[in-house]
């Protein structure tokens, strides 16, 4: 089956962490996920700047790691991610900031993006909250 | 058509439970994960909600984020991730509250 | 056949990005021609709120594109009655024309749509 996952959530609250944990299953289950979107404080899951202490989990590489790993179409909305700080180089250099927190594997575009996913996917599965 | 509600906010002091459990359909499912586990505590005011909404077989809740808080249930079927995946396509679409 | 898709709104409007967002998904979809509905749901009713002036907040004026789901082609619209019964909303005051919906009627609509996403 095809699955649409869609994580509203930073890297740092566990449903963050759920949603990835969720993908992995889902794809060790046979299934096939179609896009990955990220939005609202989602965002922040795919931030390369976030540092976590030695100690403690660091989910958003291991979204960088699972999404690499398995070629996933994974896509952050670009609104979302501008209000929140969360730039490529190319809206970097667009709006004149200075740190570029969104390299590869990811995407930037807009909700049309989680629509379409929808409307492929068997299943759309949200993440958020605690 | 059935639809599996997720929620994962504590129910104290937040209504997303009380509210589902109002529009629940009769074969709709209900999931708790994260801090939502917390409405299985035994003697709560959740918890007897979630008993006076006699879901029966149609609650489950995430074993991880049970054995976390330490909480043990009769109330709630504990799943893991596979069964997470299995019980989304159990049902006709996944209502996550977030 | 396109997919249906519900999205319910239950955040007030002034206590950050969520309630634009979420009215963001409706209009994406909406320009897309897909068949969607919205529902406000809890504190989202706050959202259809009369005599609001967000402008004091320094905030863009929601209900304006509240108003523009029709256009969109958003017309399935609805409130929830147990919502705005117990935050003393008048369902004849609101700034969108609503269906306002009971228990039963809300887990109906649910059914009826292929997705939902509550946010």
């Amino acid at each position: 089956m095809k699955f649409a996952l869609a994580v509203f959530s930073p890297g740092h609250a566990p449903s963050s962490r759920r949603a990835l944990l969720f993908a992995q299953a889902a794809l060790a289950s046979g299934h096939e996920i179609v896009r990955l979107f990220f939005y609202q404080d989602g965002v922040h899951s795919a931030s390369a700047n976030v540092v976590a202490p030695q100690d403690e989990l660091d989910v958003p590489a291991q979204w960088r790691a699972f999404v690499t790993e398995h070629q996933l179409d994974a896509v952050v909305c670009i609104a979302a991610a501008l209000r929140r700080g969360v730039l490529n180089a190319e809206e970097a250099q667009r709006y004149q900031r200075p740190a570029v927190n969104l390299p590869a594997p990811w995407e930037l575009s807009g909700l049309g993006q989680l629509h379409e996913a929808a409307q492929t996917a068997d299943r759309l599965v949200c993440f958020g909250g605690d | 058509m059935s639809t599996l509600h997720v929620i994962s906010h504590s129910p104290f002091g937040d209504n997303r439970l009380s509210s589902c459990l109002r529009l629940l359909g009769s074969n709709d499912g209900l999931l708790l994960c994260g801090d939502a586990v917390y409405a299985l505590q035994p003697g709560s005011e959740p918890l007897k909600a979630l008993e006076h909404a006699n879901l029966g077989a149609r609650l489950f809740a995430l074993e991880e984020d049970l054995q976390a808080r330490g909480i043990s249930s009769d109330a709630a079927r504990a799943i893991d991730y596979p069964a997470f995946v299995q019980l989304s396509l159990d049902h006709d679409k996944v209502n996550s509250w977030l | 056949m396109a997919k249906s898709l519900l999205i319910i709104s239950r955040q007030a409007p002034w206590a950050g990005p969520s309630a634009r967002e979420a009215l963001d998904i409706a209009l994406a979809g909406g320009a897309f021609d897909l068949p969607l509905g919205m529902l406000f749901l809890d504190d989202g009713v706050f959202q259809l709120a009369p005599a609001q002036q967000p402008a004091q907040l320094q905030q863009k004026n929601l209900a304006a594109n509240l108003q523009a789901l029709p256009m969109f082609g958003v017309e399935a619209l609805f409130a929830d009655a147990r919502s705005l019964l117990e935050r003393g909303l008048d369902a004849e005051h609101l700034t969108l024309d609503v269906e306002v919906l009971d228990d039963a009627a809300l887990a109906a609509l649910i059914d009826r749509f292929d997705q939902v996403v509550t946010l």
